[in-house]
């Protein structure tokens, strides 16, 4: 589900290289492939449809706070329906955590206090968590080629310099994980007698946002990285934030491709980057065996991705 | 958390396992280190979080010649962040050379070298937000890097150390959140102490007195406590505290206040090269991570013991703008900027010598004659220094006749005549008030004319250029504008005597089992270095064995 985005499409093509699983990849849109199925994941009747004969399920939905609610409980209800309710991997996120500071394993509270998106991904794990055969996987930050902000609006901004060191504003910490590492803990989660548990997937001792920011700088050889002062992300904010936006409404109106217009930086990116939260992964290396990507290998990833004219 | 001592009742009783005093590098540096460690700590600050003139009032004192030393309470600041509210950042670590006992340099010798320091540098670098802990030109660039006179190598110097600089990170602006949401940690404001008082032998700390200046008294019982109010405050505070030790806790040897360094500094001579500009860089250059970092000439390490003199770097600099006869228009715009620079930076510049009304004139005709250099000066300082959060650091002017003046920063040896003590007058908390009598040697005299004369040797020998100074008036150059200000040395040296030293290699006081101090006091020498990052990363050390038990 959700087969066409960002980690669903990785999350296909690790299956689909597996031995042991036949991918039906089931989005909005089908791509054309044989074995792809057009289904719309918030309405239960089309999902139920969709899973008979499957032995698995893969929620990789993305969307707003609506969306993500409206997926949770077709999803789940369509599959406790089912004779033999499947084993359903369900993508949630750190957001469901909301502003708890600190180490946070999985036992702790889902606040989901941050924003619309962070109660939905909170409400969507209840959800899950009432269904008898669910794994919920919580990544963090998820980079590599073709994500959307974390390797290209990040490196745009980067490269403009618009983006580098914050100062206190960037000592939260980055949680970040490889989409490669993301498939595959949903690969692993799929096939371990885990169900009912949740996995924070993130690699171990993260970089504060600053320290990421100049990895990441360092990669697209977009140095020096340049020390942001409070007053200019001000100016981000207030007048650069809604000059972006009044352009991508122009583009829109105009039929144009938005996302070649600069990136705004968001007041809830300033958030992220402040929020001293830092993900204990170490259940889902015990318990899954994962194993995570060297962050520099990873960012190397990335910036070649973009380098090479890679946009989303 | 950020509290205030009014936050608590009159006569309160505060506990903890750890109690620092005084929010400044050094403390902060300890506080953020022991965050998350499972120990208790209290931080203790005399001031507020923005500048407060009756808390920096305690800090006035007198002098004994004002020729020679600013008055105590300047170059110092009494408020959250101490005072890296105004300092200028620039750091490099001591010299492997600067802890070794010199037999040419009385009383040097540190009870370790600097393999104890070195596990702490790196950290005390990404405090002070200098990025990494790479201070030669090869190790902070992985290509090649300008040199300073193409192709040129001295025999007694080298050109490839850097000093790198800071924002300059405001300590309490910067880590202020960090300590803020901490839950073992308690920072409290406006907690001035004023006593700390010993069990009746006189070996333990039992308890300090806290006062604020609106009357309110806490005190304060801790397991461990650690002084980090500043290199001229932690002597005061020993010294003040006399009521178990008759000269003061720490002082059964006379040798608390003694030892008092600062560094010799001063700008000297007409340097003229004779290669093209473009060979020629005496300016600041940026690493990868954003960092401003500048080659300076050092004396190399076997010359100065091969010399028997002190450790002492130099830097090419413009000529002095004092003078109007350099007819430059930048120069000559920083001397009319005169009265919007701080006290702090405007002595050096400015001298304190006061100008006649024909001087005046002569300056302006300066700027007259080149308006858009002036221009596109007060620009460039306006949007990388006024306005950046990562300042350009200093003044570089590149001259179009490629001649220099020579800005030297020296060591300043060990002195037992060189002191600070406590006079009869008392301040509103009613602490005896500072006096400080700062001296220097002939050796000190010794160390800087001889590396300039070394210096012109080399300079004569590769026939790179012409120096041209006055040896005679050297002493008067280095002794101009007084003690460097600011660096605060010496004062409670470390070593494995008590007969000689105040504390021992872990920074504890002798005698005491329970009372460390942090900070600039405890250096037995001085080195070439400004003294901030190695009291850092001394202070990093301390925070350590605190938390591993060892202290
Ligand atoms: C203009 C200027 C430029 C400088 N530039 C440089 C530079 O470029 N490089 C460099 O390395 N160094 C520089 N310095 C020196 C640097 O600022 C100091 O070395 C450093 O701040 C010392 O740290 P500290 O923690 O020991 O003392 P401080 O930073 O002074 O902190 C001491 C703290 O203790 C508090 N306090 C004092 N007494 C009490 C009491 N009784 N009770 C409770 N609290 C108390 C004070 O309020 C203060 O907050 C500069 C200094 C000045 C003035």
């Amino acid at each position: 589900m959700g087969a066409a985005g960002f980690i669903g499409r990785r999350v296909v093509a690790a299956l689909s290289a597996s031995d042991w699983a036949a991918a039906v990849a089931a989005s909005r849109r089908t791509g054309g492939a044989a074995d792809a199925v057009v289904v719309d994941a918030t309405d239960e009747a089309s999902l139920g449809a969709a899973f008979s004969g499957i032995d698995g399920i893969v929620n990789c939905v993305a969307g707003d706070g609506d969306t993500i609610r409206r997926n949770a409980d077709a999803v789940f209800g369509a599959a406790s329906r089912l004779n033999q309710p499947p084993r359903i991997v369900h993508l949630g996120s750190m957001a469901a955590y909301g502003s708890a500071v600190g180490r946070v394993d999985e036992t702790a509270p889902l606040l989901g206090d941050l924003d619309e998106y962070s109660k939905a991904k909170a409400a969507a794990d209840v959800r899950a968590l009432a269904y008898p055969a669910a794994v919920i996987l919580r990544p963090g930050i998820v980079y590599g080629p073709q994500s959307p902000w974390w390797s290209d609006r990040i490196a745009r901004l980067l490269m403009a310099h618009r983006l580098g060191d914050l100062g206190a504003r960037g000592d939260g910490y980055c949680n970040l994980v490889h989409v490669d590492d993301v498939a595959r803990s949903v690969l692993l989660a799929l096939r371990t007698p885990a169900a009912g548990q949740a996995f924070n997937v993130a690699m171990p001792s993260p970089p504060t946002w600053n320290e990421y920011f100049q990895r990441y700088a360092r990669a697209l050889r977009a140095v020096p990285l340049r020390r942001i002062s409070a007053r200019r992300l001000a100016v981000e904010l207030r007048i650069v934030a809604p000059a972006c936006k009044l352009l991508e409404i122009g583009a829109r109106l105009a039929g144009a491709r938005s996302a070649a217009l600069p990136p705004p930086i968001r007041p809830w990116l300033l958030k992220l980057c402040a929020h001293e939260i830092i993900l204990d992964v170490a259940k889902a290396q015990t318990v899954l065996g994962m194993q995570w990507m060297p962050l520099d290998a990873g960012l190397q990833s990335a910036a070649d991705w973009f380098r090479g004219g890679g946009r989303t | 958390m950020i509290l205030d001592v009014t936050d608590f009742s009159d006569g309160h009783v505060l506990q903890s396992d750890v109690c620092i005093v005084g929010a400044g590098a050094a403390g902060i540096a300890m506080a953020l280190e022991l965050i998350d460690s499972g120990i208790d700590v209290l931080l203790l600050e005399s001031g507020g979080l923005g500048a407060e003139p009756d808390a920096q009032a305690l800090y006035q004192g007198t002098v004994q010649n004002e020729q020679l030393h600013s008055p105590p309470d300047r170059y110092r600041q009494r408020r959250f962040g101490g005072t890296t509210t105004i300092w200028g950042g620039r750091c490099m670590p001591f010299d492997p050379i600067d802890f070794e006992a010199r037999d040419y340099v009385p009383h040097s010798g540190w009870p370790f070298g600097i393999e104890e320091l070195s596990p702490f540098y790196p950290k005390a670098n990404r405090l002070v937000e200098a990025g990494a802990f790479a201070y030669t030109a090869e190790e902070a660039f992985d290509r090649p890097s300008r040199p300073m006179i193409a192709g040129w190598s001295p025999a007694h110097y080298t050109s490839n150390t850097l000093e790198r600089f800071s924002c300059p990170t405001d300590f309490g602006t910067r880590y202020g959140h960090k300590l803020r949401a901490a839950s073992n940690i308690r920072v409290v404001l406006h907690a001035n102490v004023t006593g700390l008082h010993l069990n009746a032998a006189g070996t333990h700390l039992d308890s300090l007195s806290v006062r604020s200046l609106k009357g309110r008294s806490l005190s304060v019982r801790a397991s461990r406590y650690v002084l980090a109010a500043g290199g001229l405050e932690n002597a005061r505070l020993l010294l003040a505290n006399r009521d178990v030790h008759a000269q003061g806790i720490g002082n059964p040897h006379d040798v608390l206040g003694r030892y008092y360094m600062c560094h010799i500094a001063g700008t000297v001579g007409a340097l003229k090269i004779d290669r093209p500009l473009d060979d020629v860089w005496h300016g600041y250059d940026m690493t990868d991570d954003g960092i401003y970092v500048r080659r300076r000439l050092a004396l190399r390490p076997e010359v100065q013991r091969a010399s028997g003199i002190g450790n002492f770097i130099v830097r090419l600099h413009h000529p002095r703008i004092t003078d109007p006869a350099h007819r430059n228009a930048i120069l000559s715009l920083l001397f009319l900027a005169k009265l919007i620079i701080p006290y702090e930076y405007g002595k050096r510049l400015h001298g304190g010598e006061s100008a006649d009304l024909q001087t005046w004139f002569r300056h302006m005709g300066n700027v007259a004659s080149g308006p858009l250099d002036a221009a596109a000066f007060a620009w460039h300082m306006f949007t990388q220094r006024a306005l950046a959060a990562r300042k350009f650091p200093s003044i570089i002017i590149k001259s179009k006749a490629n001649l220099f003046s020579l800005d030297f920063h020296s060591e300043q040896q060990p002195n037992p005549q060189s002191r600070v003590s406590l006079t009869g007058d008392r301040d509103a908390l009613g602490m005896p008030r500072l006096k400080v009598d700062w001296r220097y040697t002939s050796g000190d005299v010794d160390t800087v004319s001889r590396a300039i004369a070394l210096l012109s040797g080399d300079i004569n020998e590769t026939k790179v250029g012409r120096l041209d100074y006055d040896a005679s008036q050297l002493e008067m150059e280095m002794t101009r504008y007084g003690a460097y200000g600011g660096h605060h040395l010496g004062t409670a040296r470390m070593g494995t005597d008590p007969r000689s030293s105040v504390v021992n290699a872990r920074c504890r006081v002798h005698g005491i089992d329970n009372l460390f101090l942090a900070g600039a006091a405890t250096f037995p020498t001085s080195s070439q270095a400004n003294p901030t990052l190695t009291l850092i990363a001394l202070a990093l050390r301390l925070a350590n064995d605190l938390k591993e038990g060892r202290a």
